[in-house]
């Protein structure tokens, strides 16, 4: 449906990073990946079948661990998944792939944003570990006037996973680049720090410890 | 929840739907192997830089020397030249040097950032991941037969269940293809084993909170698989194996093996008649997915005529797979992937009858194989004489001196001509290797050879307890085979090293050989872990997947994997990078494989390492056993089996510990008494420390039992490893 201008499937890259985009139907998943890798926008709205992916390739320079200031080219696998309900048991069952995910909610919907501590629960239960690197991005940030999520409620709910947060616009391009990049450096970093850093304590086999701080509050709730 | 991809449902979405989606996993797909032959090519380059040189861990070297090119080393190297991952010295020119100053030997930095390109760091993490539902994924796990790769993804999943089947894009195939013959399994039809699993996804599908009814059935059929395993798991003690072993000779019944097939080499051992007894029992104990391969057949061997040939070619087959230079795709993650106990077992045992193989001849198995695959004949010669020898310890050299002084009375190796040219021949037992091979010269034409030769071993005095030499005499064929003429096999841990006294021993023929195994000689070194289960309580912290807490069955089961002390490699003065392996049965699944790190260059490694069970009940627990595994690290070829345990807590929470009765003979369990609480005190100490710091409140509700298992790993190593 979809033409990808770009397949680009030599292998001439160092690493290869499956990320990947989550979250209600309707908050603009499609759209910012399409905007992240075409830089375009397409304000029609068509819904996601299952799942789908795009590809980019990027430069990336470490900025830490073993290989500060080397750069490296990246291809990017992005995944976008549906966010209608009758595709979930097809979409998480992707999240154990991908190594970074884009948590996404609707700016102008609070609903949106009520369920991302339901996508992040359905994350820690089916990602590959129970604390992947996320970024949490509130998209539609250019419809000021539909606003329905404050900055500083999603900033607060965001420092409480201890993930970073970014308001972005698949139709203006704000922030999108950043946001993705963002995640990308935090994968990179956990990569580096698996590698070089082998788990010297029990914290890793023990997941349910670490994951404890990041989620002080993740009593269920009662939707 | 790494088994989600095997429950996947598309029937639910239109043909379309369905079509669109399959379009995305092809494009998938191509990018996946593009990745692949990257990955492969950035292994090779690996391999290339191993091969330059490198110490492995025994051999000769100077100690002065670079680990990596062998060159002499700098007397005047002011700074650690260790490389602070493999510890060996290093020069200047093998290292690869960080912009912060720090480095790393070649080869070490090489892996390092290859863990980091083919994206192994990830897969290495999800395969820690534990599934969230034991109890359901019992169910499920227990219809998948294969092993899929650690690579495996969900799309690949999909689209080949898809492609294989794509009418019904429902179950995988391989749910239903790799059923074995008979077993547990037929308790559960696959409708509802596929059931369930489709059961598992819809109901978390629904459900961000709801709790799922559909638990205690899980939780029933889950313990179909072990209760059954428990009174197996009974049966299998040594006694009545000894039993078996001398009262019903012929096959037990239904096993379809006979006796009458094991060749010559075992068969007057006892140990070898019980063999195919205990092999079937541990076999349906843990359900072990019998791999057919459609290759079998070009590997079976003249020798096998048993009705379970087709197996042995498979388990052959599987093996020399994972040979190097059988297989050039010398991925040694997959290998390892491979790797499994009860296969290494039954392929040493099959290997063993098949002696003529020819397969392995290019590969070290070839040398490996030596001492029972030796170009020769056993069975011709009545084995005659004696000899005349001297074992003897040199603390200075830390060296094993076999002194041989004679031979008398041998037989005629060459029969029609009434002619013997003798030689001695040694081996350190486990060692089979060639590394421990030690050969007299060859005396002409005489029956009663004078030697007055010394072989030497070097090896520390502390390692010499487990070891046995074994002296054999064979006639040297200039132009025919060599031909047995006898063996003696001497155990070191009842001998007094410190004279040179001179022995006689009588020649044996080789079925006889077999001395009576001493405790120490399966000694293979020890792991000191502990179990702690919490119990399902609920928990005063906040538990990090509260969906997961409502449904109320989440005990947890902790694995304290401390150290492992005494470990003893095959290779003679080998030092080994280790890791502990763990799987939770009755299944042998992906979902219950726990690894620990790797601790390199270490005979007594700390692991300090916890692989944590979730969401397990204390009755679903009695009923499963907990096997950990130690294994050697290998690149290049596939990493060596040193040993490991199974314990389960099943009836008065016994132990059962892997040993082995019988020198070269498969594992059994037996059952081992529960060491005290309180004893294990001090133990208690070290591990209610991490949990203090893991769970403050939940210490004192655990149930702790320790286990400082002496863990008498197994025997054959050397022929299986490699």
């Amino acid at each position: 449906m979809l033409s990808h201008c770009t397949t680009m499937t030599d292998g001439d890259y160092d690493f290869l990073i499956k990320l990947l985009a989550l979250g209600d139907s309707g908050v603009g998943k499609t759209t910012f990946l399409y905007r992240y890798t075409d830089n375009k926008f397409n304000p029609k709205f068509i819904t996601t079948v299952g799942i789908d992916f795009r590809e980019k390739r990027v430069v990336y320079t470490a900025s830490n661990g073993t290989t500060t200031g080397k750069t490296f080219k990246v291809h990017l696998q992005l995944w976008d998944t549906a966010g209608q309900e009758r595709f979930r048991s097809l979409t998480t069952a992707f999240f154990r792939d991908a190594m970074g995910f884009l948590l996404m909610f609707d700016l102008t919907s609070q609903q949106s944003f009520l369920n991302v501590r339901n996508w992040m629960s359905q994350l820690q239960a089916n990602a590959y570990c129970e604390n992947p690197d996320i970024v949490l991005v509130g998209n539609k940030a250019d419809l000021a006037d539909q606003r329905e999520v404050q900055e500083k409620q999603a900033k607060e709910l965001a420092d409480k996973y201890g993930i970073p947060y970014f308001e972005t616009s698949a139709a203006t391009g704000v922030e999108v680049d950043k946001a993705v990049i963002t995640l990308l450096d935090l994968v990179m970093k956990r990569m580096e720090q698996c590698v070089d850093k082998p788990p010297a304590e029990p914290a890793n086999g023990n997941e349910s410890t670490k994951l404890s701080d990041e989620q002080p509050s993740e009593k269920k709730c009662a939707c | 929840m790494p088994q989600a991809a095997e429950a996947i449902n598309l029937s639910f979405l239109s043909e379309y739907e369905q079509e669109l989606i399959l379009e995305v996993l092809r494009r998938d797909e191509e990018l996946r192997q593009a990745e692949d032959r990257r990955v492969r090519k950035l292994k090779g380059e690996l391999l290339d830089v191993k091969r330059k040189g490198a110490k492995r861990g025994s051999g000769k070297y100077s100690p002065r020397s670079c680990g990596r090119c062998l060159e002499p080393l700098s007397i005047l190297t002011v700074f650690s030249s260790q490389c602070k991952v493999c510890n060996h010295d290093v020069c200047q020119s093998c290292r690869t040097v960080y912009p912060n100053g720090s480095w790393l030997c070649s080869v070490c930095a090489k892996e390092s950032d290859l863990k980091k390109q083919t994206g192994d760091w990830f897969y290495d993490q999800r395969v820690n991941r534990f599934s969230a539902l034991p109890g359901r994924d019992l169910v499920k796990v227990s219809l998948k037969k294969k092993v899929q790769s650690k690579r495996e993804t969900t799309g690949e999943v999909i689209l080949r269940s898809a492609e294989v089947n794509p009418d019904l894009p429902v179950p995988l195939p391989r749910n239903r293809s790799r059923d074995p013959p008979g077993g547990i399994k037929g308790s559960f039809s696959e409708n509802s084993g596929f059931h369930a699993s489709r059961e598992s996804v819809e109901s978390k599908e629904e459900s961000w909170a709801k709790p799922s009814q559909s638990d205690t059935e899980s939780a029933e059929n889950g313990s179909i698989i072990s209760n059954k395993t428990g009174t197996e798991s009974g049966c299998v003690t040594p006694e009545q194996q000894r039993r078996d072993g001398r009262l019903v000779p012929a096959s037990p019944p239904g096993s379809g093996i006979a006796t009458a097939a094991v060749p010559p080499r075992e068969a007057g051992s006892e140990a070898s008649s019980a063999r195919p007894s205990l092999d079937l029992d541990v076999e349906r104990l843990f359900k072990k997915s019998i791999k057919r391969d459609p290759r079998a057949n070009e590997y079976l061997s003249t020798l096998d005529l048993r009705d379970g040939s087709a197996r042995t070619g498979a388990s052959m087959g599987t093996r020399s797979r994972s040979v190097p230079g059988l297989d050039t795709r010398e991925d040694g993650e997959e290998e390892e992937e491979e790797e499994d106990i009860d296969k290494l077992v039954s392929f040493h045992k099959r290997s063993m009858a098949c002696s003529s193989s020819s397969l392995y001849s290019k590969s070290t198995l070839g040398s490996l194989m030596s001492i029972y695959s030796e170009t020769g004949d056993f069975d011709s010669v009545e084995v005659s004489g004696d000899v005349v020898f001297s074992l003897s310890y040199d603390k200075t050299t830390s060296s094993l001196q076999v002194f041989i002084k004679e031979c008398h009375g041998l037989a005629y190796g060459d029969a029609s001509r009434r002619l013997s040219n003798p030689y001695v021949k040694c081996y350190l037992l486990p060692d089979k290797t060639r590394q421990s091979k030690r050969k007299t010269s060859v005396k002409r034409n005489t029956v009663d050879p004078v030697y007055n030769e010394t072989l030497q071993y070097s090896i520390n005095h502390s390692q010499l307890l487990t070891r046995s030499v074994l002296i054999s005499v064979w006639h040297h064929g200039r132009l025919s085979r060599n031909t047995f003429l006898g063996e003696a096999e001497i155990p070191l841990d009842s001998r007094d090293l410190e004279s040179t006294h001179l022995d006689r021993v009588a020649l044996l023929a080789k079925q006889d050989a077999a001395a009576p195994p001493s405790l120490f000689s399966h000694y293979k070194g020890e792991l000191v872990i502990s179990l702690k289960f919490i119990p399902p309580k609920k928990s005063p912290f906040p538990l990090s997947k509260g969906k997961k807490e409502e449904l109320g069955d989440g005990g947890e089961l902790h694995v304290l994997i401390k150290e492992a002390k005494n470990l003893v490699g095959v290779k003679l003065g080998a030092t080994l990078d280790t890791f502990v392996k763990g799987y939770l049965f009755p299944i042998k699944a992906k979902s219950t494989k726990r690894k620990t790190r790797l601790v390199k260059k270490n005979l007594n490694p700390h692991y300090d390492y916890i692989f944590v069970y979730k969401e397990l009940s204390l009755e679903q627990l009695q009923e499963m056993c907990l096997e950990l595994t130690v294994w050697d690290k290998e690149t290049v070829v596939s990493n060596e089996f040193l040993g490991g345990v199974r314990l389960s807590s099943g009836e008065g929470i016994g132990i059962f510990l892997i040993t082995s009765a019988c020198k070269r003979d498969a594992f059994y369990l037996r059952p081992m008494r529960l060491m005290e609480r309180t004893r294990s005190g001090h133990q208690a100490g070290i591990y209610s420390d991490i949990c203090h710091h893991a769970h403050p409140a939940e210490c004192d509700l655990g149930l702790f039992f320790f286990v400082s298992a002496a863990i008498l790993m197994q025997i054959q190593t050397c022929l299986i490893s490699r």
